[in-house]
């Protein structure tokens, strides 16, 4: 069976188990909406959120949400002794990161698309000036943050505490992300560009790169030094 | 019935004239966070040897086993399995002749018995995997219930589709840890001739039992561990279950 | 050993008090900033210093990831522990400087580049000690620890970058040093560096200590089981 093969034999399988049980996205959508409204109603009563407060009330849920998602999507593994069987297989251990990368991301999308279109409807974010643009940071920022996510989650999964310990773990690692994904959408969003923003908007969107690049190949590397049964 | 023990893809391999031993272990030891759990083990086990491991509870029998399934690697000394010593991560084509039931099912609750068997088939480059999986299913007693999540399944099912996964690829070397947990006589019963198909087949096995009787009656060679040290190692018709419990405990 | 370790702290407690004193009798004083630019004497070393407890961590961490070695995790966790005290005086030192010579009475913050950056270095390791007594088991700990070190330092020049980003509500003009200010400079990470170094290489030892008197307790308890 081809590495891909193996992919997508991975992926299928975690996302057939969550098609059939509906646990982590019930969860996990649950879970946004209330901080989109909770943080809407605070940031913007009068129902209009703008400027750096909308990409941060986006953020926050997608931080929370994420975790939860690694959290869950591991905890598949751990139960019942799976990730023993996988360990096991005589597959390459990378095959397994990448597998569960991918399950993580199509997980997340759907929360990041989710949660994007209630904060539209209810508190009239408005994407019009560059959805594409939205939508492009928004993937590269959660293809980062969904790298140091996947390879944390297996570590903690097997200690107590796991559930706080992911969030305090992955937080502080993805401020880079948090201030750079903001620092693009503001220059998009913004009506006329100030005069020397240029040189911040490709800084930004360097430190993207740089995030999705250098902890994709780290995180892909760690993981099989440090997976456990 | 052996046609189903073996798989198509690994029935192939003649018997070499003068063949490496299965195990072999060379003064292994492990530590968990300090604590010594397993000290200067030496094993040999020859191909197709049918071996019980015995011990008190904490003697190190679950720790060499995950040794022997390459799960964690050995603190210290060296291991071999079919003569190729195992590194830390252990070589994938290695992991393929091995096979494991553990205390834990290795399987996913939220799938049924036979998508299990299917998703570690294929895993395992299994080629007739359907064929195969049904043959498994059938072999357990669980074909009635193949298509029901291994979540809603009762301790005795679980543990018997935990070992059809653990057979599902023909591994040439069977750790079998407690096998017979949670099983009803007719399932032991089952196991039992499971087990004595596959040691005709000239699989190699690794039975871990808390069932002295049982273990030296369906064994060939005995291996007692005491405090993570091997005590006896000797052809199981040398042993009778009262000294047997004699090495475990110590109070000879 | 006792004797040379009281030498070493003599030594560096004699290092201060020239640093001090050239604070006070050599340094010029600053022209617009006026006498609390002295404690940029102190927060630069601090600061650099932190980033290479930072690089410290980081390498223990692959050491120990490589070699599964627990003394690299003691090291890796003296390093942590140091950077978020120098993180500490680097925040104080930089608050303190800019509350006095821009910011005014009523403001002890801004989030300006190199304070945005210090306080999220900070952070960064102030997690890694936090999380530390989270995981029970020593090994695992230190695994965990230890990938948290190197994915942590990675992230330093990205959390800069991105510092960088923050708009900037003031804009401090840098002056050209004169040749006593940077003399004053240079012999401050003497007295800082050996603090460093020091403590350390005292909690190396500490955190050494603790973990095999962990092991022998646990040596002869598996012993009985």
């Amino acid at each position: 069976m081809t590495v891909l093969g193996q992919i997508v034999l991975l992926t299928g399988k975690d996302l057939r188990i969550e098609l059939r049980t509906r646990q982590t996205v019930g969860l996990v959508i649950t879970l946004g909406l209330l901080i989109v409204t909770v943080l809407g109603l605070g940031l913007a009563p009068e129902g209009k959120l703008g400027g750096y407060a909308a990409p941060a009330v986006l953020w926050v849920a997608y931080l929370f949400g994420g975790v939860l998602i690694f959290e869950k999507t591991m905890d598949k593994e751990r139960r019942d002794g799976a990730m023993a069987g996988l360990m096991m297989a005589p597959i390459d251990r990378g095959v397994i990161f990448l597998a569960k990368l991918l399950s993580n991301l199509a997980l997340l999308g759907f929360l990041a698309v989710v949660i994007a279109l209630f904060a539209i409807v209810l508190f009239g974010l408005d994407l019009s000036a560059a959805p594409g643009g939205f939508a492009g940071v928004m993937a590269m920022s959660l293809l980062g943050f969904a790298a140091v996510g996947t390879l944390f989650s297996a570590l903690t999964s097997s200690t107590r505490l796991s559930g706080g310990l992911l969030a305090m773990l992955v937080f502080p690692i993805a401020i880079p992300l948090v201030i750079a994904s903001t620092s693009v959408l503001n220059r998009l969003f913004a009506s006329k560009p100030a005069a020397g923003d240029d040189g911040t908007f490709l800084t930004a969107l360097g430190v993207l790169v740089a995030f999705d690049v250098v902890f994709l190949v780290v995180s892909w590397l760690i993981f099989e030094v440090v997976l456990e049964p | 019935m052996s046609v189903v023990l073996a798989a198509s893809d690994t029935a192939k391999a003649p018997p070499p004239t003068r063949s490496l031993p299965a195990v072999q272990a060379l003064e292994i030891s492990k530590r968990i966070d300090g604590r010594p759990i397993l000290q200067d083990v030496c094993i040999d086990i020859a191909k197709g040897r049918y071996v019980a491991l015995l011990g008190a509870n904490g003697a190190g029998k679950t720790t060499l086993m995950k040794l022997l399934s390459m799960l964690a690697p050995p603190s210290g000394g060296q291991l071999h399995l079919f003569g190729q010593r195992v590194t830390r991560e252990g070589s994938p084509k290695l992991r393929a002749r091995i096979g494991l039931i553990g205390h834990q099912p290795m399987l996913y609750g939220d799938l049924t018995a036979r998508e299990n068997l299917l998703l570690f088939g294929r895993l395992y480059g299994v080629s007739d995997v359907a064929d195969r999986a049904e043959a498994l299913l059938k072999r357990v007693d669980l074909a009635g219930r193949a298509d029901d999540p291994v979540k809603a399944y009762s301790r005795g099912m679980t543990q018997r589709a935990s070992i059809a996964r653990a057979l599902m690829h023909g591994p040439d070397l069977l750790l079998a840890d407690e096998p017979f947990s949670g099983l009803d006589a007719p399932s032991n019963q089952m196991l039992e001739e499971l087990l004595a198909e596959l040691h005709r087949d000239g699989k190699t096995i690794v039975l871990a039992h808390h069932d002295i009787e049982q273990s030296l009656r369906v064994a060939e060679q005995a291996v007692v561990l005491r405090r993570g040290r091997v005590v006896v190692d000797r052809p199981t018709r040398q042993l009778d279950r009262e000294t047997t419990l004699a090495e475990m405990t110590g109070q000879a | 050993m006792r004797m040379r370790v009281t030498l070493y702290w003599l030594a560096t407690a004699a290092a201060f008090a020239g640093g001090v004193a050239l604070l006070i009798l050599y340094t010029p004083r600053e022209r617009t900033m006026g006498v609390i630019q002295k404690v940029f004497y102190v927060h630069l070393p601090s600061a650099i210093c932190m980033l290479l407890c930072g690089l410290l961590v980081f390498v223990a961490s692959i050491g120990y990831l490589g070699s599964r070695r627990m003394w690299w995790d003691d090291l890796a966790a003296a390093a942590a522990r140091v950077a978020i005290l120098l993180g500490a005086i680097v925040l104080m030192t930089g608050m303190l400087w800019g509350h006095i010579a821009w910011w005014g009475r009523m403001r002890w913050w801004y989030f300006t580049p190199k304070l945005t950056f210090s306080l999220l270095l900070f952070l960064l390791y102030l997690v890694y000690v936090m999380i530390r007594p989270a995981v029970e088991s020593p090994q695992r700990r230190a695994v965990v620890a230890a990938v948290y070190g190197v994915i942590a330092f990675l992230d330093v020049p990205l959390v800069w970058l991105s510092a960088r980003l923050i708009p900037d509500p003031l804009h401090p003009v840098n002056e050209g040093m004169a040749a006593p200010m940077k003399m004053t400079l240079l012999y401050w990470f003497v007295p800082v560096g050996l603090m460093v170094a020091g403590l350390i290489v005292a909690r190396f030892r500490l955190n050494r200590a603790v973990r095999e008197r962990a092991d022998a307790l646990a040596g002869s308890a598996g012993g009985d089981a």
